[in-house]
């Protein structure tokens, strides 16, 4: 650690922070803005029965926006979930296995970074396009039972750009792993199973909570593939606020980040709180 | 044949396919497939009404090079060679690359900060490099139109300070420019080079500092000859982070630039929606990715991926 | 290890919460039973007439974004007891590639008109049954059987509208009167244009005195070579909210649409919409069924109670267009006397016959698509 700090190093640091928050202050403040063109701020809004918070009250009773805010938790949710585990299995596959097509599993696990959104977006939409015709053909299936798509289109696909990105961080935590522990673990008698739970995980596990994060993010904030897969009802909060690019954007938008970034917050500042009182 | 089943036989093996299984149904499936559909297609020649005729035609490619046959040529004789898309190309790239160094420069104290600071203090540090990432990322870019517009903050700001001390000031025109779209780009894209340039820099021995330092070597050069080459990885992996989605974007471009600025992302984008071309913008995707790729080999080969992109 | 995975529980116990509570605050809508058919508001939904016989527990539509008053899909779903799912879109193109795939279970769409005649021939969109609209009759006939949709086989008139000129008066002291005078250099850098290569391509055809769909080489060389001299003054392309720069002073004029340039004028007065000399673009948004909707009976019943002059006269108060809905206007008229002199002394929303009858109007030109394509990115691509 470094016990004499450069002031300029500090400066430059706080300059970028600051560069980095600028914009987030802004639509912050712009929030409580009076004026709806929301172009100047004009002073703090105080309409209705909420005050200063008019906006925020508008968007509590916009359901369009607290449908699209579910469906965008859920969907991160349920592809994290999916591709942690999925990731992580094939991060330990990988890392420690021989079998026929690694090779190719860690070829196509590059894939998804280096395809354009558009390009993915498009080809499953094609793809599930396709294997639905089929099915719906084959099995007979029409009007409300037709397979088309849904908020499971959207699960699938997330999970699909989230993999290799599991799949990375994972094995990098499992590059200076040491098997030493493991073995002695074996030693005192615990199976496979056992050791895997009781030992290598919680070892791993800052890389697969790593992973799981970061999925989690790149689900969050996903529009183009989401776009391209998603059905009646599953609004994204991208694809909504996409959207309202078409009207005058009202302080109602700048609320829904402030939610947003509130809510954020809290939970950093909450899992701050428990690590360092458990520490 | 008979090798490939004995490897079957071998439990390790067995236990190493049935983990990755899943992954290879994913990547196959939604990855694969579709990709080589999109190659397909990018050989293919258009309908008048937007479909695709399956033949194998290099013309997309040729088109895209500017070797077409059908390119207009003005007023030299046919064949010419037409510019056009290799522009967009290149202006791609371009911006592309200034993103990247841009965000390496701005990126870079930072992430020697953080990895030079208090181990308690840096989950926090990092923490708040991310949290702007987490809010959505269109009302990020629409931020930055409230910050640059004629009428917005900075403008604001700087023309009351310049009014108080009775200087007067026309408002910069900063927003709908190729300038914006790069501020807009490097803003997006920061976190994803620091991050993985912090981990590199977390990395370092603190003692190699003091072995520098014993050695009688200044900051400087303790900077020049031990920090910068060993953080090297991390800015290779930060480069990668950045270059790939920048050279796909068409958002920032599109909304900060006025959609004046026509980059791959966009040219893309154009041709499977409003040209209803998609065979054209099939063979843009396609060598779209041929140059992530190579870019990407490139460093992988020379550098390695290893923890430094992981981190991020 | 033990506090990671605490603080994963605490964290992941945390968003499910917040989801939680999302989902109890937004269940709200349309939910309510029996009773008076009026919505939390206090807005009365009016009765539909007729009431048609609908199974079906949904109806998912496909629309553009805010385009639709929140009061009529509530009213639809408290009167029939129906859920409503909307999705939308804010480009013709976006639609049409989803509708393409063929995976999309949506019982109403809403496509502007250049786009019905290959969405028809591709089999996306199905032929009305004008049995099962009786409120079709409901429509001024100047906004039927027009050439994208002879007889209205697919389609059934929403909104109509025109892109035409649009000044700030304050700003601009020398107002332009046709297409040709947006090219006059006092005007550079000051512009706001759609960024919608037909209608931009479009008018510069019709500075040159051609055909606004013209599919001759030739004369689109020319088009090029003269929007090359604009595209450098534009300042911005904008086809999502291209008023919002106008009323921030960012551009001083340019070309924009109907419900843009109202609103625009509501905020500045000084703002005017000046149909030019060589005509104004027509446009007319439509409902259409795609093929394979799921829920028929229940398309058919939104449309019918949308067209009802007691439930259509809320776009007028809500979304600033033409409004192609006689008993909607003699409804507004009755009812809201304020609301319909405002329509109609508005020469933006109740549109001049001969501005109509000078217009033109965008349609599809098929295998020539790519020239246009090319043009577009050679003009702006350059820059």
């Amino acid at each position: 650690m470094s016990n004499r700090r450069s002031p300029w190093l500090v400066l430059v640091s706080s300059l970028v922070y600051v560069f980095l928050y600028v914009p987030i202050v802004v639509l912050v403040v712009f929030s409580f803005n009076s004026s709806r063109t929301n172009v100047v701020f004009e002073g703090v809004v105080n309409q209705g029965p909420c005050g200063p918070f008019y906006w925020f009250c508008q968007l509590f009773s916009n359901g369009e926006v607290l449908t699209a805010a579910q469906n965008t938790l859920t969907i991160a949710f349920v592809s994290t979930l999916a591709a942690t585990t999925i990731g992580t299995m094939a991060a330990l596959a990988l890392q420690r296995h021989e079998f026929p097509a690694k090779s190719f599993s860690e070829v196509s696990l590059y894939i998804p970074i280096v395809i354009p959104e558009i390009v993915m977006g498009i080809g499953i939409l094609v793809l599930f396009s396709t294997i639905f015709r089929f099915l719906n053909n084959a099995l007979g299936l029409s009007g409300d039972q037709r397979l088309s798509l849904s908020l499971w289109t959207v699960i699938v696909s997330h999970i699909a750009f989230s993999i290799p990105f599991v799949t990375l961080v994972v094995r990098a935590r499992l590059h200076g792993f040491d098997k030493a522990v493991e073995e002695a673990a074996m030693d005192l008698g615990a199976n496979e199973w056992v050791t895997f739970w009781r030992v290598t995980l919680p070892m791993i596990a800052p890389g697969v909570l790593s992973g799981a994060m970061l999925a989690f993010t790149l689900s969050l904030d996903d529009f183009v593939i989401t776009f391209f897969t998603n059905g009646p009802g599953a609004t994204t909060l991208p694809i909504y606020v996409y959207g309202l690019l078409r009207r005058i954007i009202t302080p109602e938008v700048n609320a829904l980040s402030t939610v947003w970034i509130a809510m954020v917050l809290i939970v950093l500042l909450i899992s701050q709180r428990l690590e360092s009182r458990s520490t | 044949m008979a090798a490939w089943l004995n490897r079957l036989r071998d439990k390790h093996s067995r236990r190493g396919l049935l983990l990755i299984s899943p992954t290879l149904l994913w990547m196959i499936g939604l990855l694969i497939i579709p990709l080589i559909l999109v190659i397909i297609t990018s050989f293919g020649q258009r309908t008048a009404d937007g479909g695709v005729i399956y033949t194998f035609s290099p013309d997309n490619y040729l088109r895209l090079v500017g070797l077409s046959r059908n390119a207009p040529c003005g007023d030299t004789p046919p064949p010419c060679f037409d510019d056009l898309y290799v522009g967009i190309l290149w202006r791609s790239l371009v911006l592309a690359f200034q993103t990247t160094v841009l965000a390496i420069v701005v990126g870079y104290p930072l992430a020697y900060f953080v990895a030079r600071a208090p181990a308690k203090r840096r989950n926090l540090y990092l923490f708040l490099i991310l949290v702007p990432l987490w809010t959505n990322f269109v009302i990020r870019i629409y931020a930055w139109i409230m910050l640059l517009r004629t009428q917005g903050v900075i403008n604001g700001i700087v023309g009351w300070v310049l009014g108080l001390l009775h200087i007067s000031f026309t408002p910069w025109e900063m927003l709908y420019t190729p300038g914006a779209v790069l501020v807009g780009m490097v803003y997006e894209f920061l976190p994803f080079m620091i991050l993985p340039m912090y981990t590199s820099l977390e990395k370092i021995e603190p003692s190699l500092y003091e072995a520098a330092a014993d050695l009688g070597a200044n900051t400087l050069r303790t900077f020049l000859r031990v920090t910068l080459p060993l953080s090297a990885p991390g800015m290779v992996a930060g480069t990668i982070l950045v270059f790939i989605p920048v050279m796909g974007t068409f958002i920032v471009s599109d909304i900060l630039g006025g959609r004046q600025v026509i980059l791959v992302g966009n040219l893309i984008q154009n041709q499977f929606l409003s040209a209803r071309d998609p065979t054209f913008g099939s063979a843009a995707s396609i060598i779209l990715m041929v140059m992530t790729l190579i870019v990407t080999i490139f460093y992988a080969r020379r550098f390695g991926f290893g923890e430094e992109v992981a981190s991020a | 290890m033990f506090t990671i995975r605490t603080t994963v529980w605490r964290g992941v116990a945390l968003v499910a919460l917040a989801s939680l509570m999302l989902a109890a605050c937004g269940g709200g809508a349309g939910q309510t039973s029996s009773g008076p058919k009026t919505l939390p508001s206090g807005f009365e939904c009016p009765e539909p007439s007729p009431k048609l016989d609908v199974t079906s527990k949904e109806v998912n539509l496909f629309v553009w974004t805010e385009y639709i008053p929140q009061d009529t899909i509530d009213c639809f779903q408290l009167v029939y007891g129906l859920t409503v799912n909307r999705d939308e879109y804010s480009a013709n193109e976006d639609m049409y590639a989803k509708l393409n795939s063929g995976s999309t279970s949506y019982d109403l769409v809403q496509p502007t008109d250049y786009i019905v005649g290959l969405m028809a021939r591709q089999g996306l969109i199905q032929k009305l049954d004008k049995s099962k609209l009786p409120n079709f009759g409901n429509l001024d006939p100047n906004y039927l059987n027009l050439a994208f949709d002879p007889n209205n086989e697919y389609t059934v008139p929403y909104q109509s509208g025109t892109d035409a000129i649009v000044v700030n008066t304050e700003k601009v002291t020398d107002v332009p009167t046709k297409w040709a005078d947006l090219w006059k250099p006092e005007y550079a850098g000051r512009m706001v244009f759609l960024d919608d290569s037909r209608a931009v391509i479009g008018l510069t055809l019709l500075t040159l005195g051609y055909d606004i769909n013209t599919t001759d080489p030739a004369q689109l060389e020319e088009a090029k070579a003269k929007l090359a001299e604009l595209v450098p003054n534009v300042k911005l392309f904008d086809s999502d909210s291209p008023k919002s720069a106008l009323i921030a002073g960012d551009v001083d004029l340019g070309m924009t649409w109907t419900g843009e340039a109202f609103l625009a004028q509501q905020e500045n007065a000084a703002i005017q919409y000046i149909y030019p000399e060589e005509g104004a673009l027509l446009w007319q948004d439509n409902y259409a069924i795609p093929t394979g909707a799921p829920h028929l009976d229940a398309a058919y019943a939104w449309l019918n109670y949308s067209l009802q002059g007691d439930v259509f006269w809320m776009m007028m108060r809500d979304f600033p267009y033409t409004n192609p809905n006689t008993a909607a206007l003699e409804f507004a008229k009755t009812n809201h006397k304020d609301l319909y002199d405002a329509y109609i002394n508005s020469p933006i929303t109740n549109t001049p016959a001969d501005i109509i009858k000078k217009g033109h109007r965008v349609d599809d030109v098929g295998d020539a698509l790519p020239l246009y394509d090319r043009i577009w990115t050679e003009v702006k691509g350059s820059n």
